[in-house]
């Protein structure tokens, strides 16, 4: 698939840490080096198959929990091989190494990438909302937010979509829901809700999907919670929607 | 789905722990995707396997014909035996303590289970403290042979281990043998932490439940410095406890064949071996085969 696709948000890849994370069908293990870089890698060891993503980010290297092979970031060399540690590894002995890139909050995975692929335009500054898992294929998940994104089914943002893996609402105009918690959260989360939220369908599988929502506005801390909270419980009940639907 | 080839089909695998049917009076397992139905006798303690098969009105079980009791596990052959269940000559030895240690299930190939029971280089990480320990982490050069009635036999294996064993008191230098000596069946012969010119035997037999899945009975045959069959059981099903969960993160679960589709090094030897010797012998089940 030729393109990029989120794969996790910046703040789950942190040092000490290593990322499970997948893209139509094949896992990655996503880590961050010590000198700040970030990897997504096949999600198995060259050598005997475990997933690195069990594995250990010593300083710039991913250290593999079988034999303790270590792994350099970027190119995913193998640096050392602890049964034969006066041994050089060969050039070939690397982990599979997808293109990823860093940007907007998320981590950036392509599993075939075209050189000058470029990286989707998102708003800055912007909101990036916790990744929803969804036990559905993507088209699934895609179309279920064309109907519209808001509370029992109360259209809040219209939804269009730009590509099969990316969509967009944007807001209509304010108008009163005559429901007053409704009411009081909108009006809570006024300046976020006149902003456009991006949906990046992130494919796992031919069956699950990732719902990683975006947010074109920066949030005051004093609105951030009922913003998070409100849009949380919107992919919820679309999660909720998809999986239920025959 | 296809036959499965005659090497494993007509050949013995363990099923069952006696004791444990014993205590439960019945069981159901699997072995190479054909349900069974053990069952022990209340009044003569005769122990009965019988076979699912599908019937036009349901499912019936049959009795399998083949069935023996031996070190303390339940064999059972499908097919046509071709060949007795391995022999194990330590076992009849007067003063050794053979038990078994324990069954463990575990999500992959048997065949991944069986190449990892041969593993040297990873005992110094999975079983750090234990089986080997940081910095001793060298694979020195060992030897490789087939046996004459196929399998393989390795010897020369040396490695520094803190807690060889239930009785070690200190580290050492412990020579090993390792032999595989049916595609699901290695044993391994240790150095004695008190008498190191004699062995003590692990066996491992591999259940395989179903391509992807298996069962791992333990059988230890120890010298009689280990007092407590219940401090050998404990420390084997400690030991595969820590390599349980590597083995159920390998990817694919099926043990790859082709020598292009893992990296190997010089400390990979028995298990290149291994794979050879499955593939030259046309064991396919659990086993991904050389495209």
């Amino acid at each position: 698939m030729d393109r990029w696709f989120a794969v996790a948000r910046s703040e789950e890849v942190r040092q000490g840490h290593v990322f499970q994370s997948a893209l139509f069908g094949q896992e990655m293990a996503v880590w961050r080096a010590q000198s700040g870089g970030v990897n997504a890698w096949e999600n198995r060891c060259p050598h005997r198959g475990v997933r690195l993503s069990i594995g250990e980010q010593i300083g710039d290297e991913l250290r593999c929990r079988y034999h303790g092979w270590r792994f350099a970031t970027g190119t995913g060399q193998c640096t050392y091989m602890p049964a034969h540690p006066t041994q050089k590894p060969g050039a070939a002995l690397c982990a599979t190494v997808y293109r990823s890139s860093e940007r907007y909050g998320y981590v950036w995975a392509s599993l075939q990438p075209r050189e000058d692929a470029p990286l989707l335009p998102l708003p800055e500054p912007g909101t990036t909302l916790r990744g929803v898992y969804v036990d559905a294929p993507a088209e699934s998940v895609g179309e279920r937010l064309l109907l519209g994104y808001g509370l029992d089914g109360e259209r809040r943002l219209c939804v269009r979509r730009l590509d099969p893996y990316l969509l967009i609402g944007e807001p209509r105009s304010v108008r009163s829901t005559g429901d007053a918690s409704a009411d009081a959260m909108e009006a809570a989360t006024s300046e976020a809700a006149a902003a456009p939220v991006l949906f990046l369908l992130q494919p796992l599988d031919s069956r699950a999907t990732v719902i990683h929502a975006c947010i074109a506005a920066a949030i005051s801390a004093a609105e951030r919670l009922a913003v998070l909270r409100a849009h949380n419980t919107r992919l919820l009940a679309i999660r909720a929607a998809v999986e239920q639907a025959p | 789905m296809s036959r499965i080839e005659s090497i494993l089909w007509d050949d013995w695998h363990v099923v069952a722990e006696i004791a444990r049917l014993r205590r439960q009076g019945r069981m159901t397992t699997t072995l190479l995707g054909e349900s069974l139905r053990l069952r022990r006798d209340a009044n003569d303690g005769r122990i009965e396997v019988d076979r699912k098969r599908a019937a036009a009105d349901g499912s019936v079980y049959q009795p399998v014909g083949a069935v023996e009791l031996r070190y303390g596990f339940v064999w059972v052959c499908l097919g046509t035996p071709v060949r007795p269940i391995v022999d194990f000559a330590e076992c009849a030895e007067p003063k050794r303590l053979t038990a078994s240690a324990g069954s463990v299930r575990v999500a992959v190939s048997g065949l991944r289970a069986v190449e990892n029971f041969l593993d040297l280089s990873h005992l110094a990480f999975v079983h750090a403290g234990y089986l080997g320990e940081q910095p001793h982490t060298e694979i020195h050069p060992y030897t490789v042979e087939p046996l004459a009635h196929g399998g393989i036999i390795a010897t020369g294996c040396r490695v520094y281990q803190p807690k060889a064993s239930p009785v070690a008191a200190a580290g050492f230098d412990v020579d090993y043998i390792y032999s595989v000596l049916r595609p699901y069946i290695v044993v391994l012969y240790k150095a004695n932490p008190i008498e190191p010119r004699r062995k003590d035997m692990i066996a491992l037999f591999v259940q395989p439940v179903s391509e992807e899945t298996c069962v791992a009975h333990i059988l230890t045959c120890y010298l009689p410095h280990d007092a407590d069959p219940h401090a050998i059981r404990r420390f084997q099903q400690f030991i595969f406890g820590q390599d349980r969960p590597i083995l159920e993160n390998q990817l694919p679960k099926r043990l790859p064949l082709s020598p292009r589709a893992e990296f190997s090094v010089r400390a990979d030897k028995s298990s290149a071996a291994y794979r050879r010797y499955l593939a030259a012998a046309g064991v396919r089940y659990g086993a991904i085969a050389e495209a």
